[in-house]
């Protein structure tokens, strides 16, 4: 009870308050991220983006560039090319293209790792992200990134509706597609690489499937499911870290487990409840 | 209905170094109802990909009222394209997603509206109108993923028509339904072809589905046009022997022509 306690005034310390709005914001960044993703049926794209970063953060790193703007602009680049991979035009299937290219980005990764004389425990760190380290700056860094992707998903809510529903479509009718899809590869890009240092290349995988996956299961129309994705998400990273904080476990390994859990409730209650569509 | 018309000349689509669909020349005048068959892998699909700029061809051009497709820049071909409405194969969209009725008619107003402007009062009217027309009143709140075959078919040609289309394009639109289906899908293009005179290209397995309003039939074997013409010219015995090797002869009912096997009729 001593220690709970002891726990729970931690709790309001103003520290904690920064890891938890850092939480908050970037598991409601991938939450949102990922409600177009999983419909997109590329969850594979977010792993791809992040090692992508991952990687440009590891090179900058041993060139001595700066950690942040390198990545950034890498995984963007790299994301927006992507808009060029469309089902059923090309001989590989757009999931197979981004398992080859997320291998290509982890032995770069991994060779970044070989090549780095010094301490490796800030590189390995990109693994699994460094939430409990967070600084105030990073905070509105990734706050103003989540911004920028809630501007775009209201301003382009029209044209990602009909993207998501079929490329064909949105192609064949005069939408906007490419031009759309392609700024939203660049934002994933940019979402992706500023919330790496914090939730890591592993984690940000199951914060952007899973709460997605959990709203497709239980919402009906589009706009519930944004916003059921985007509340998943930050619960999940909220959630996850509170049940480290107070079972002493580690941090990025709760979150997973809270994002796996909000989709096993979604799909218990899906079977249940035996909704209507 | 002033514009629709459409114009392949010397058209050449090629696939992993091998040609899958080859036109010298096909004019499809605004209004009119053509009807595509052919047999299986015989360019249906691309004909009608390729009319809506979805495939380049290696070489020709497409036109729609004189404008050549391929000569446009991205978003001179979005504005051209705002005058096609496009049904596509059921493997081209995504039925699991929970959007509802509305949602999916809606987006057939996206395209008219330029971008960061979003659909307003009169753009819903407009939905809503088409939900009624199609009879869809009582699923407008649904979802599509709950709906059957038929009833999905019909939230997309709502969604077609709702973009005030000049040329409309069906890709195999009765495929996977059952017979009431067909006819209700077939009678429903029917009377909004009737009702609107937009140009329709409809591409079918079946002669059967193509309403009696199809004055004109193209045939594809192996990506090139075998015969060309009205629905009698074209269903002869003797044309279908040569683009499907067999012997078939038409059954006429209710103005619609039904392909039966006429090897087999003659065993029995």
């Amino acid at each position: 009870m001593s220690v709970l306690l002891g726990q729970a005034s931690l709790a309001i310390d103003p520290f904690f308050y920064t890891v938890i709005a850092a939480g908050a914001i970037a598991g409601a960044s991938c939450g949102l991220l990922g409600a177009y993703i999983v419909a997109l049926r590329l969850p594979f794209i977010g792993v791809f983006i992040s090692h992508t970063a991952m990687a440009g953060t590891i090179f900058a790193y041993l060139f001595g560039l700066n950690p942040t703007v390198g990545p950034v602009l890498v995984s963007t680049i790299a994301a927006m090319s992507l808009a060029g991979i469309r089902p059923g035009r090309s001989r590989l299937d757009p999931n197979v293209a981004l398992g080859i290219l997320f291998s290509l980005m982890l032995g770069l990764t991994f060779l970044g790792i070989g090549l780095t004389q010094d301490s490796r425990t800030e590189i390995l760190g990109l693994l699994w992200g460094s939430i409990l380290f967070v600084r105030g700056e990073s905070v509105v860094v990734i706050g103003v990134a989540a911004l920028a992707l809630a501007a775009f998903a209201m301003l382009f809510n029209k044209e990602l509706k009909v993207l998501l529903f079929s490329r064909t479509i949105a192609s064949a009718t005069g939408v906007h597609e490419t031009f759309v899809y392609a700024l939203f590869l660049g934002l994933c890009g940019i979402i992706l690489a500023v919330n790496l240092p914090l939730v890591g290349g592993l984690m940000i995988f199951s914060l952007i499937t899973n709460p997605a996956a959990a709203a497709y299961q239980i919402c009906r129309g589009h706009r519930a499911v944004v916003l059921a994705s985007t509340l998943f998400g930050a619960l999940s990273a909220v959630g996850g870290f509170i049940a480290s904080y107070y079972l002493n476990l580690p941090t990025g390994a709760c979150i997973v487990l809270a994002s796996a859990l909000v989709f096993a409730l979604a799909a218990a209650c899906r079977t249940f409840a035996r909704r209507a569509d | 209905m002033t514009g629709g018309s459409l114009s392949l000349s010397q058209i050449s689509v090629r696939r992993s170094g091998r040609t899958i669909l080859s036109i010298d020349h096909l004019t499809i005048p605004a209004g009119a109802f053509v009807g595509i068959i052919g047999t299986n892998g015989a360019g249906k699909t691309t004909l009608l990909k390729t009319c809506a700029g979805l495939i380049a061809p290696a070489q020709g051009s497409v036109r729609i009222d004189d404008v050549n497709l391929g000569r446009l820049g991205p978003w001179a071909r979005c504005r051209l394209r705002k005058r096609i409405g496009y049904i596509p194969q059921s493997t081209e969209y995504n039925a699991e997603l929970p959007f509802t009725v509305r949602e999916v008619v809606a987006m057939g107003r996206t395209s008219l509206k330029p971008l960061l402007v979003r659909l307003d009062r009169q753009d819903y009217a407009v939905v809503d109108r088409w939900i009624e027309t199609l009879g869809l009143g009582n699923r407008r709140d649904q979802t599509f993923r709950s709906l059957s075959g038929g009833e999905q078919q019909k939230v997309l040609i709502a969604r077609a028509m709702a973009q005030e289309p000049e040329i409309l394009m069906l890709d195999e639109p009765c495929a996977n339904l059952d017979f009431n289906w067909k006819h209700q899908i077939s009678e429903i293009i029917e009377r909004l072809y009737r009702q609107t005179n937009v140009t329709v290209l409809m591409v079918s397995h079946e002669t059967g589905v193509l309403p009696p309003a199809c004055e004109r039939i193209v045939l594809f074997r192996e990506g090139r046009i075998v015969a060309d013409g009205t629905p009698d010219a074209v269903l002869s015995t003797e044309v279908l022997r040569r683009a499907y090797d067999g012997a078939f002869r038409v059954v006429v009912a209710e103005g619609r022509r039904y392909t039966v096997n006429a090897e087999r009729e003659g065993d029995r």
